[in-house]
């Protein structure tokens, strides 16, 4: 009867466990193997990794909750993948990497992306301008965008380059409100600090 | 004896499934000035209207131009008439996608999406009187009295099955499958009314058919650009709330033969003006939604109505550029050099040339391009990026 009810409370608390389980703390200093790939960067201070990964490519990081800020680490998309895992691949399919791509395409694979992906019906890219990501050409954009789901506005920004036929690319993003530029710095120190 | 209970009360259920219940304040329809809704459920229904509406009014996604909101209102009124259309608001939210829907307090959500791809004014004309039809005919207020019945009963079912010991699952499923039988003939009830609506308005009621087959063969053009199969059904499934567009299109057309009005005149003119300016974004945002078939559909059917105009041969380049396969960037350039010599101007058409040429490897031509594009817009927000384009 004891055995029982060991059983029945370890399940109850797995039960109940999904929704932080895995979540994991990023401390400050240097962080390899991002998006297991060989992505590292340095982190300013305390982040969380999210267990949930929106794609084989991505690992999420977050410093309040996805909603208020979210770094999205895409590590290495090669041609022919999509940057998020489809949510309806037969009618809503993403647009996907492809290898001539230049620089300048990389904003707007993200705003169509983006588009399609979370219903963004708004989504300016603002500023963009070259940089160097890990020895290799790369761009740098700003942009922002309302989601159907919540109509916040939120601001972003992102670095990528292809490397090696694949696509790196790190964006940032948080309502425009406040959130944004709370940790805007941070992100800063994590894209000047990406190395491959 | 509980048998028997279940038999009486599915005998109700199946009485009041689809029965059109008779409407409180029936003598007042709901388009009256000053209307009053009168039962619980109807102050019920309004009050949760009232509130989305009051979030349309602050929504981001709300297109605010009064030019197209008062043309919108003018083809309503010259629809349903100047009586009926008075107490109604419009609002075009910005959705690309085809939808538009009518809360029971008057408010009417038209996406931009549709005004997309309506292709006259007959056929917006159709899309407004049928959902003003759902409007006049208490469609929402029936609608979830029938929800509520149907799984009151299911629910009591399900009780009184477990009390009998007998299996009700297949009595539960008719319940719910009444539901959306009820759906479809309310959408089938507001496309009558609607049409008449059409027919009284002087508009070709051909409109009415047509769209649905636009509609269609965007639906068609999509699946083959996603490699599936092209699939048009007659019967709606089970749970489907409209019937299908292939039997709307068909019952439609059938009423109009009837009428045989095709020589009317459909408005196209009026159309183009009233949604040219908002023309340009909301094919962009069509564009980058990664559906070629359904997007080439829709800019053909453009040019079938005033030609291959430069603005619309930029967003076909763009269109082929994005989707980005050898071929396709070879036909951006040439659909960007045709939009150039019909004259579309924007720098934007230099830069995503250049763009096209450089991934298909003509280096000199493209450095030419986006050249061109930074003389012409010097204070652009991409000129550093696209200078790092020539260096590369």
């Amino acid at each position: 009867m004891n055995k029982i009810a060991v059983v029945v409370a370890a399940l109850s608390m797995a039960a109940c466990g999904p929704a932080f389980a895995g979540n994991s703390l990023v401390s400050p200093g240097v962080q390899k193997g991002i998006a297991k790939s060989g992505l590292s960067a340095v982190a300013d201070g305390e982040w969380n990794r999210l267990a949930r990964r929106d794609g084989k490519f991505i690992e999420l990081w977050t410093r309040d909750g996805d909603s208020l800020n979210k770094v999205t680490f895409f590590g290495g998309v090669p041609e022919g993948q999509s940057l998020f895992r489809e949510l309806d691949k037969k009618n809503r399919p993403l647009p996907k990497v492809i290898s001539n791509m230049l620089i300048t395409d990389i904003p707007t694979l993200l705003e169509s992306s983006y588009r399609i992906q979370f219903s963004v019906n708004q989504f300016t890219v603002n500023e963009q301008e070259p940089v160097v990501f890990s020895g290799y050409n790369g761009i740098k954009f700003s942009f922002t965008f309302t989601s159907e789901a919540d109509e916040v506005e939120r601001r972003g920004e992102a670095v990528g380059a292809f490397i090696k036929n694949k696509l790196y690319l790190v964006t940032y993003e948080a309502p425009a409100i406040y959130f944004f530029d709370k940790d805007l710095s941070g992100f800063h120190i994590l894209a000047s600090s990406l190395k491959l | 004896m509980f048998s028997l209970l279940i038999a009486g009360l599915l005998g109700a259920a199946a009485g009041g499934v689809g029965a059109p219940s008779s409407p409180a304040n029936a003598a007042l329809p709901p388009f009256t000035v000053g209307y009053e809704p009168s039962t619980v459920d109807e102050r019920g229904i309004w009050m949760e209207a009232d509130e989305r509406e009051r979030r349309l009014g602050d929504s981001k996604l709300t297109v605010r131009d009064e030019a197209l909101n008062r043309y919108l209102k003018d083809v309503l009124c010259r629809t349903v008439g100047q009586e009926r259309c008075r107490g109604v608001r419009i609002y075009v939210f910005d959705v690309p996608a085809f939808n538009a829907n009518m809360a029971p307090n008057g408010t009417m959500v038209v996406w931009s999406g549709t005004l997309l791809r309506v292709q006259n004014e007959a056929e917006l004309a159709a899309i407004l009187a049928h959902e003003f039809a759902h409007f006049e005919l208490r469609h929402s207020l029936k609608g979830y009295k029938q929800q509520r019945r149907a799984s009151d009963f299911a629910a009591w079912v399900a009780v009184l099955g477990v009390l009998v010991n007998t299996n009700t699952s297949g009595l539960q499923e008719s319940l719910l499958g009444s539901t959306f039988q009820f759906s479809r003939e309310q959408e089938e009830a507001a496309d009558r009314l609607g049409f008449q609506y059409l027919a009284a308005a002087n508009y070709p009621t051909v409109a009415a058919s047509q769209l649905w087959r636009h509609i269609m063969a965007e639906s068609d053009a999509t699946a083959i650009g996603h490699g599936r199969k092209p699939k048009q059904r007659y019967n709606a499934g089970f749970f489907d709330t409209h019937p299908t567009d292939l039997r709307r299109a068909e019952y439609l057309a059938e009423e109009s033969k009837k009428i045989g009005d095709s020589g009317r005149d459909a408005r196209i003119e009026s159309l183009r003006t009233a949604v040219a300016s908002h023309l340009p974004g909301w094919l962009d945002a069509q564009i980058k939604l990664n559906d070629f078939g359904g997007t080439e559909y829709l800019l053909q059917q453009l040019a079938s109505q005033g030609g291959w105009t430069g603005e619309l041969l930029f967003r076909r380049g763009e269109l082929y550029r994005l989707r980005g396969n050898p071929r396709d960037i070879v036909s951006s350039v040439q659909f960007y050099r045709e939009a150039l010599a019909a004259g579309y101007a924007q720098p934007a058409l230099r830069r995503n040339l250049g763009m096209s040429l450089l991934r298909s490897g003509q280096k000199t031509d493209a450095q030419a391009e986006l050249r061109e594009y930074l003389r012409l817009a010097p204070e652009a927000n991409d000129t550093k990026a696209i200078q790092a384009l020539l260096t590369q």
